[in-house]
C-alpha cells in the first residue's frame, strides 16, 4: 500500500458518501473467549483369565482465551489389580516363588503360566500445557507433567514450536521432550540377572530409587490437501538411558535336554526352581514414522493411520488403523480396526539353558517378545441440545505371540510357551462446555 | 412480496429472530426484548429494504436497474441517485486496489466455475472475455453511464453488505434505541447496545466443516463481514484459487486466505476490506494490518 492513512481515509469518505449522513457508533467487537471445556472419561480395562484389570478416570480441561491461547490440563486417577504374567515359563509341577517384598512365597500350580498376582497399583498424573501464538505464523506450545504411583515417579517438559506456510494450509512443527521416571521397587532392586533368593534374604537387592532418563524429538509437518484431506505426517526420535529393567520379570533357568526349569530346595521358605531378574540394556534408542489421513466424505470421516518403529534393541513394529466416523441421527457412529505387530528384542529369551554362558542381557517379558494384537471396536456419540457430548466405546483386544523355534528346549514344545491375552475395553465419555 | 408473509418471527428467551431469504442467502435479523408488534415491524422494514435492494441491484432481475445498464451496453443510461452512489463506490474501489476490483469482471464468470473442481479455463477464453472488463473502458458522467457493447456490470461484493447498512439505518429509525442484529448471509451489522448490556453473539463458519462455528466474535456495535472461499473454489495443480477474480488478468487470486472476517464500524467498510485484502492474495494480511481494523483470518 503506497499510503495508508490515505488509503484509509478514502475509502472512509467513500463509504459515508455511499450510507449517507446516517454515521453509526464506533464498532466494538471482541473474538469469544472460549470459556472452558471439559472431556472427562471413564474406562474400564479388563483381561482375560483375571489378569489385568483397570480403571481409570480422567478429567481434560480446556480453557480458551481467545486469540488462539489456550491453557489445557488433564488429571487422571488409575487403578490397577490382577496379575500379569512374570516371565518364568510353565512346568508340568507346582512352581513357588518369593514374592518381590521378600517376605512371603506364592505358588503357580501345574502346567500354568506364572503370574505375580502382588499386582496392585493406584496411580494418579497430572499434566498442563500453555499454546499461543509466538509471532506470525508462529505457535508455542509449552507443557509440564507429574504422575506418582507406589513404586514409580515420573516428571516431564516439552516444548514445541510450530510454523505455518502457504496460507495456513502447511504446519511443520518441532518439539522436545524431558522426562525422568524413578523407580523404587518393592522390596529393593534385584542385581540383574542374579537368582530370586529364599524368603528373608535381600542380599541381591538393593534399596533406594533408580532413574531412567527420556529425551524425545519430534518433527511434523500436516498439510491440507484439500478441503477434504487433511495428511499428517511425524518423525520422532526417543532415548532413553538408565534404569530400563523391570524388577519384578523372571527368567528361568532351565535343563538343556529336558527343557524343565532347574529344580531348587530352598532353606525356610523360598522358590522351588532357579529363577534370575532380568537384565536389559541401560539404554534404548527409537525412532518412528507416522502418517496420517484424515478424509471427510461430506459428513461420513475417514481416518487412517500407519506408524513404524524401529530401535536398536532389536524391536520394529508397524501398526495400522482406520475409523470410519458416519453421522448417525444427533450422533455418530464409528467404527474402528487397529492392526500391531512387532518383531521380538534382540536379547528376549523365553528361558535360560544351564551351562550356556550367561548372556548380558536377557528378558522373558512378553512384552520384548515377538507378537501381534487386534482391536477392534465401535464408538457412538451423541450430541445434546446444549452442545455438549457423550459416548460409548468398546473394544476388544486379542494377542498373540510365538517364541522362536530354536528357543524351545526339550519338553518346552509340549507346553504353551507364550500365552495369548484377550481383553476387553468399555469407556463412557462426557464433554462439556462451563 | 409482502414481508409479512415471506418473513417468519419467533421468540427465543430474551430476543426475537426474525428469518427471511433476499439476495441468494439466508437473511435473520435478531431484536432485543420489545413489544412484538414492534418487533415484526423492525423485521418488515429489513426485509423489504433487502429485496427492495436485490430488485434494484440484481443482475439477474429483468426488471432491475443493474439489469437495465447492462441490457443498454452501447448507449448512455440515466441512472439514479443511488446507483450513482454505488457507481461512484465502486469506482473508489477500483482505483484503491490498482484495478483488481471491478465491478465489470462479472462476465470472466463465463469461463470460471467455482465447483470445488479443476476445470481451468483456457487463456484466449480468458483474453477475449477481458476485452469486456475494465472501468477505465466506462463512460461514467454522473448521472450517465455508458457502457461499450458486450460489457456488464455487477455489485456484487458490494451490494450485500450496502444492504445490511441500509437496512439498519431503517431499523434504527423504526426503532430508535432498540438493539438489533442484522446478517445477511454472513455480513452482520449491530445498531445500538442490548439492554442487558451483553454482545450479539456471531458464529463465523469454519472452512472445512459446514455449519460449525470456528470462532465466535461478541459484537456490541458495528459490523462484521467474511469473504471466503469454503464453498467455492478451483483446485488445480495443487494450487488452490479463490473464488476472487482478479479483473486486471482474468484469473482468481490465488493463496489467499481460506476466509476472512473484518470488524467495522459499517458493514460495507467491513465487506470492502475484506474483498481488497482477498485481492492481495498472498499479501492479505499485510493489508488487514494496515487498515488498523480488527480482522481474523482462518
Amino acid at each position: 500500500m503506497k499510503d495508508n492513512d490515505s488509503f484509509n481515509a478514502t475509502l472512509a469518505a467513500a463509504t459515508c458518501a455511499l450510507l449517507g449522513s446516517t454515521v453509526a457508533a464506533p464498532v466494538a467487537a471482541q473474538a469469544e473467549d472460549g470459556g472452558w471445556s471439559f472431556d472427562s472419561t471413564l474406562l474400564y480395562y479388563g483381561e482375560s483369565d483375571n489378569r489385568v484389570r483397570d480403571i481409570s478416570a480422567a478429567v481434560s480441561t480446556l480453557r480458551d482465551f481467545g486469540d488462539e491461547r489456550k491453557l489445557s490440563g488433564t488429571l487422571t486417577a488409575d487403578t490397577l489389580t490382577g496379575a500379569s504374567a512374570s516371565g518364568a515359563i510353565a512346568l508340568n509341577r507346582p512352581q513357588t516363588f518369593t514374592s518381590p517384598s521378600g517376605r512371603a512365597v506364592y505358588t503357580t500350580p501345574a502346567d500354568e503360566v506364572p503370574l505375580d498376582d502382588t499386582f496392585l497399583d493406584t496411580r494418579f498424573a497430572l499434566n498442563a500445557s500453555w499454546t499461543q501464538p509466538l509471532a506470525r505464523l508462529y505457535t508455542v506450545s509449552a507443557g509440564v507433567g507429574f504422575s506418582t504411583e507406589y513404586d514409580y515417579t515420573h516428571i516431564g517438559a516439552n516444548l514445541s514450536l510450530a510454523r505455518d506456510f502457504n496460507k495456513r494450509n502447511t504446519t511443520v512443527n518441532a518439539g522436545v521432550a524431558w522426562s525422568q521416571d524413578d523407580v523404587d521397587p518393592v522390596g529393593g532392586r534385584p542385581t540383574a540377572l542374579s537368582q530370586m533368593l529364599d524368603v528373608g534374604d535381600n542380599s541381591n537387592k538393593r534399596d533406594g530409587s533408580e532413574s531412567k532418563d527420556v529425551l524425545d524429538l519430534l518433527l511434523g509437518f500436516t498439510q491440507v490437501l484439500n478441503r477434504t484431506t487433511v495428511l499428517r505426517v511425524n518423525y520422532s526420535y526417543s532415548d532413553s538411558s538408565g534404569y530400563l529393567n523391570d524388577p519384578y520379570k523372571l527368567l528361568s533357568v532351565v535343563d538343556p535336554v529336558t527343557g524343565d526349569t532347574l529344580a531348587r530346595v530352598p532353606i525356610g521358605q523360598g522358590p522351588n526352581g532357579v529363577y534370575l531378574f532380568e537384565s536389559r540394556p541401560d539404554a534404548r534408542t527409537k525412532q518412528s514414522l507416522y502418517a496420517e489421513v484424515k478424509h471427510s466424505f461430506g459428513a461420513p470421516v475417514m481416518h487412517f493411520s500407519y506408524r513404524y518403529m524401529t530401535d536398536d534393541w532389536g524391536i520394529d513394529s508397524h501398526t495400522g488403523e482406520v475409523r470410519l466416523r458416519w453421522p448417525l441421527g444427533d450422533g455418530y457412529i464409528e467404527p474402528q480396526l487397529r492392526y500391531y505387530t512387532q518383531s521380538a528384542a534382540d536379547f528376549y529369551r523365553a528361558s535360560l539353558a544351564n551351562g550356556t554362558a550367561l548372556p548380558r542381557y536377557a528378558s522373558a517379558d512378553f512384552r520384548l517378545g515377538d507378537f501381534d494384537a487386534t482391536t477392534i471396536g465401535v464408538k457412538y456419540g451423541h450430541g445434546t441440545t446444549t452442545g455438549n457430548e457423550w459416548s460409548i466405546r468398546a473394544e476388544y483386544y486379542q494377542q498373540n505371540g510365538s517364541v522362536p523355534g530354536e528357543q524351545i528346549i526339550g519338553n518346552q514344545a509340549d507346553r504353551e510357551q507364550y500365552p495369548d491375552l484377550s481383553a476387553v475395553i468399555v469407556q463412557f465419555g462426557y464433554r462439556f462446555r462451563l | 412480496m409482502n414481508a409479512s408473509c415471506a418473513a417468519t418471527l419467533t421468540r427465543d428467551s430474551d430476543h426475537w429472530v426474525g428469518r427471511f431469504v433476499a439476495m441468494a442467502s439466508p437473511c435473520e435479523v435478531l431484536i432485543d426484548h420489545a413489544p412484538a408488534s414492534l418487533a415484526q415491524q423492525v423485521l418488515n422494514t429489513v426485509a423489504a429494504e433487502a429485496w427492495r435492494i436485490e430488485r434494484r441491484f440484481s443482475r439477474y432481475r429483468t426488471d432491475s436497474a443493474v439489469h437495465s445498464i447492462n441490457a443498454n451496453a452501447g448507449t448512455e443510461t440515466v441512472v439514479d441517485e443511488e446507483c450513482a452512489n454505488l457507481l461512484d463506490f465502486a469506482a473508489t474501489l477500483t482505483r484503491l486496489s490498482s484495478g483488481a476490483f471491478d465491478i465489470t469482471s462479472g462476465v470472466l464468470r463465463k469461463a470460471w466455475t467455482f465447483d470445488g473442481g479443476d476445470r481451468v479455463p483456457a487463456q484466449a477464453q480468458i483474453d477475449v472475455l477481458l476485452e469486456s472488463v475494465g472501468w477505465h473502458k466506462v463512460e461514467w458522467r454522473r448521472p450517465l453511464l455508458k457502457l461499450r457493447p458486450g460489457m456488464q456490470i455487477d455489485f456484487g461484493g458490494i451490494g450485500k453488505e450496502y444492504a445490511v447498512d441500509a437496512a439498519a439505518n431503517l431499523a434504527a429509525k423504526v426503532a430508535p434505541g432498540l438493539s438489533c442484529l442484522i446478517n445477511f448471509g454472513g455480513d452482520v451489522a449491530v445498531r445500538n447496545a442490548r439492554q442487558n448490556d451483553e454482545p450479539w453473539r456471531v458464529g463465523i463458519e469454519s472452512f472445512m466443516q459446514h455449519g460449525a462455528a470456528e470462532r465466535v466474535v461478541k459484537l456490541s456495535r458495528g459490523a462484521l463481514a467474511t469473504s471466503g472461499d469454503s464453498r467455492r473454489f478451483v483446485l488445480r495443480d495443487g494450487y488452490r484459487y479463490s473464488h476472487i477474480l482478479d479483473a486486471r488478468t482474468g484469473w482468481p487470486v490465488r493463496n489467499a486466505p481460506h476466509s476472512i472476517t473484518v470488524a467495522a464500524d459499517t458493514c460495507t467498510q467491513a465487506g470492502t476490506i475484506t474483498t481488497l485484502a482477498m485481492l492481495q492474495g498472498e499479501n492479505a494480511e499485510q493489508m488487514l494490518r494496515d487498515s488498523g481494523l480488527q480482522y481474523w483470518l482462518q
